[in-house]
């Protein structure tokens, strides 16, 4: 049995734009283990983002329980959360969000700020972190410089850079042409099955969520449905479609010759 | 830190930006610098003039009620047809330069007691008007007084200055020494006051000497001479016996010699200046001058007494005038406080946009941050040392500039007290106090005051800015346009 990271139950969020009050949450629960990766999925409005920002500590719930990692959310007051943004998260956006007048690394090296006093061993992990994205050599380009897949990479090492408990994602892959959304979903697959990172993913795009384990589709702010993905096979080193074993970091099962990270045609039901 | 490498790192992303925050910015305080500065010029001004005009008056006062018992008899300006040489040579100048145009009065001032007061207006004197010794005799006579003193006072002046006053110029002779000579009969010198009493130096002159000549500290600094020394006075030699120390403001320039002396040397043989009438008591002064009035109506004659009410006059005229200019400085000080108090809301409010605008268009990043974990506090102190780092250099080139541009900018924006000194000073004190005016200056106090007052309005613009931006929810990280 794995630890469980998340744990919520009765999640509730209204929001009230002038008197008309918005339910863009209602009595979700989910629970979510260590080491796992997750789509979500739904259509626009269904209250994806909404659960994300709950999840990372920026809303606060209306009602509800929402146990993270040992903590629980719903209690912390507004200026303790930072420090649970700061200890337990990381943001990966869909416009990547990179301060435009710092270098790759000086990105990186943002969130670690507080938490890591010398400033040569924040240089140090943040060029560690890039080279973990494929980025080494990179680091003092600025994001201008760098292509939209590659400044999503410098946006996953900065997301890893405090090693949170869970990395959350709103639609990562949205802005990405298919090649450098492949490269994107390798990554963070890549990421989850090498250090066991904790990924919950907001995506539109079926064929993106189906390259993870656990795909929860949500309508009105509830999950109104839940199915495994390709990558519970890919966790056991199997390959999806033939069962044959594969190796992390293979682009092709090597039996059947399929690509493990098709995004464009590979996911037909 | 990091924050304040991202604070640079902000400000020269938006260059122009900067520049125009940089330039509002050291503009206003440039211009908060020179009005201080010219401030402290109008009011040192006041501060010299009333010093100068308060020691004058206590000075004169003080010569004058030593002699409540003498009586200057001197000839009124509008005789002065006697066919004198000296008015040529040495005379003091053109009237107008030397009467104070305040006008009414000046007359007196004319009078007053041939050249006793005058050296205080900027240095010159009047001589007086010279009469014939024969008048002597015939006051000598009267009633009640105890001797008279015959005195010949000539002024003598080399350079020819023009003073430049209230737009008008004057042309003028700068006495450079008086010749005051007295009779040096034992009787004179021994019981009444005609000679100095203060020698610093030597000894005083007397009775019956020739050839010799009692120095002020100032003649002795002109001629460069001391005890001993020969000097050359209108190209006669005379050694000089002592030096003495003025007792009142118009004794600077004079230097005593015998009257003999004194009327040869000045090729004034048989004429006197004035007369000095010494009466039997301060009681019969009243008595004697109306026997002199009735004797020589043509005469004018100042008791001690007089002296001290023209005094007084002049006091209570010099003491409006200088009401009025500490007013215009009040007045002047309530300008600058009104315009500093607009510089410095102008100065914040272009702080506070400028930074409203900035914290606007950075909401994204301002909500990735706090998303990513930066706390309120952290983000509010980036952005309050963005503000402060700007206006540091916006206050490092408002010295600048103000290092050059303070007298030019504090003369624009301050109405200058030296227009209204004018008046006052008009007889000489003028020339330094508008002199005075000119010299706004900065000092390490003012330029201190200035990088805090930039800072302060850093700062000021900044908070609620800063505050904004540590509100922005991290939420709007998430948001995608
Ligand atoms: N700050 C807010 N104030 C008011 N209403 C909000 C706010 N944020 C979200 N909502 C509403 O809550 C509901 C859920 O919004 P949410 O952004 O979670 O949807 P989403 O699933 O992320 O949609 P999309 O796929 O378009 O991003 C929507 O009806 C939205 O209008
Ligand atoms: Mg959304």
């Amino acid at each position: 049995m794995s630890d469980i990271v998340l744990q919520i139950e009765n999640l509730t969020k209204t929001y009230h734009l002038g008197k008309q009050p918005v339910k863009a949450l209602t009595d979700l629960s989910l629970q979510v283990n260590k080491g796992e990766f997750i789509a979500i999925m739904g259509p626009s409005g269904s209250g994806k983002t909404t659960l994300l920002n709950v999840i990372g500590c920026i809303d606060k719930p209306t009602s509800g329980r929402v146990h993270l990692d040992g903590i629980e959310v719903a209690n912390t007051p507004e200026n303790k959360l930072y420090k649970i943004r700061q200890d337990k998260m990381g943001f990966i956006f869909q416009s990547f969000n990179l301060l435009p007048y710092l270098n790759a690394r000086e990105n990186v090296e943002l969130p670690m700020e507080s938490k890591v006093a010398s400033k040569t061993e924040r240089k140090k992990r943040a060029s560690e972190l890039l080279s973990i994205v494929g980025l080494s050599g990179r680091e003092n380009h600025r994001p201008q410089r760098l292509s939209q897949g590659e400044q999503q990479r410098v946006a996953i090492a900065r997301a890893l850079a405090n090693e949170p408990a869970i990395i959350l994602a709103d639609e990562p892959t949205g802005n990405l042409d298919s090649q450098n959304k492949r490269e994107i979903i390798k990554l963070l697959a890549n990421l989850n099955l090498t250090r066991g990172t904790t990924i919950i993913m907001v995506t539109h795009d079926s064929q993106v969520a189906n390259h993870t384990e656990r795909m929860l589709l949500l309508k009105n702010g509830k999950i109104v449905m839940e199915k495994e993905g390709l990558h519970v096979a890919k966790k056991q080193s199997r390959c999806p479609y033939c069962d044959a074993s594969i190796k992390v970091g293979d682009e092709n099962c090597s039996t059947c010759e399929k690509a493990l990270f098709e995004t464009d045609e590979l996911f037909v039901k | 830190m990091g924050l304040v490498n991202r604070a640079v790192k902000n400000i020269s992303r938006r260059k122009i930006r900067a520049a125009l925050v940089i330039i509002a910015l050291s503009i206003s305080l440039s211009i908060m610098i020179s009005i201080p500065a010219g401030l402290m010029a109008n009011q040192e001004t006041t501060n010299a003039l009333t010093n100068n005009l308060s020691s004058t008056i206590t000075d004169t006062s003080e010569s004058i009620s030593q002699a409540l018992s003498q009586i200057d008899v001197t000839l009124s300006s509008r005789f002065a047809g006697f066919g004198f040489r000296q008015e040529s040579s040495s005379s003091a100048g053109s009237p107008s330069g030397q009467m104070p145009p305040t006008g009414q009065g000046s007359d007196r001032y004319g009078g007053f007691g041939g050249g006793d007061i005058a050296g205080q207006f900027g240095g010159m004197s009047q001589a007086g008007t010279p009469m014939n010794a024969s008048l002597y005799a015939d006051i000598n006579s009267i009633k009640n007084v105890a001797t008279v003193a015959a005195v010949l006072e000539v002024s003598e002046g080399s350079k020819n200055q023009t003073l430049s006053m209230m737009g008008q110029s004057f042309s003028m002779q700068i006495t450079d020494y008086i010749i005051k000579g007295v009779p040096l009969t034992s009787e004179l010198i021994n019981s009444y006051n005609v000679l100095p009493s203060n020698i610093v130096k030597g000894r005083n002159l007397q009775s019956g000497e020739t050839g010799v000549v009692l120095l002020s500290q100032n003649n002795s600094a002109f001629f460069n001479a001391g005890v001993g020394d020969i000097v050359s006075i209108l190209n006669v030699d005379f050694t000089v016996v002592g030096i003495y120390e003025p007792t009142s403001f118009s004794d600077n320039l004079v230097l005593y010699m015998s009257l003999l002396d004194a009327q040869t040397i000045t090729d004034n043989t048989d004429y006197i200046t004035s007369l000095r009438v010494f009466t039997t008591s301060s009681n019969t002064v009243d008595l004697v001058v109306e026997d002199i009035r009735t004797l020589h109506p043509e005469v004018t004659v100042t008791t001690g007494q007089e002296r001290l009410n023209q005094l007084e006059f002049m006091q209570s005229r010099y003491d409006e005038t200088l009401e009025s200019a500490q007013a215009s400085l009040a007045s002047t000080q309530a300008t600058a406080i009104q315009e500093i108090i607009v510089v410095v809301a102008a100065t914040s409010l272009i702080v506070l946009f400028v930074m409203l605008y900035t914290v606007r268009e950075r909401t994204k990043e301002i909500g990735t941050l706090k998303a990513i974990g930066f706390s309120n506090r952290t983000v509010m102190a980036q952005f309050i040392l963005e503000g402060l780092l700007l206006s540091l250099i916006a206050g490092i080139v408002g010295v600048v500039i103000a290092s050059f541009a303070a007298p030019t900018l504090s003369s624009l924006l301050l109405p200058s007290v030296s227009s209204s000194f004018g008046l006052a000073a008009g007889g000489g004190a003028g020339g330094s106090a508008v002199a005075a005016v000119s010299t706004v200056s900065l000092n390490v106090e003012l330029v201190v005051a200035a990088l805090g007052g930039a800072m302060v309005l850093g700062i000021l613009g900044t908070l609620y800015p800063a505050w904004r931006a540590a509100k922005i929810r991290p939420a709007e990280a998430m948001r995608y346009e």
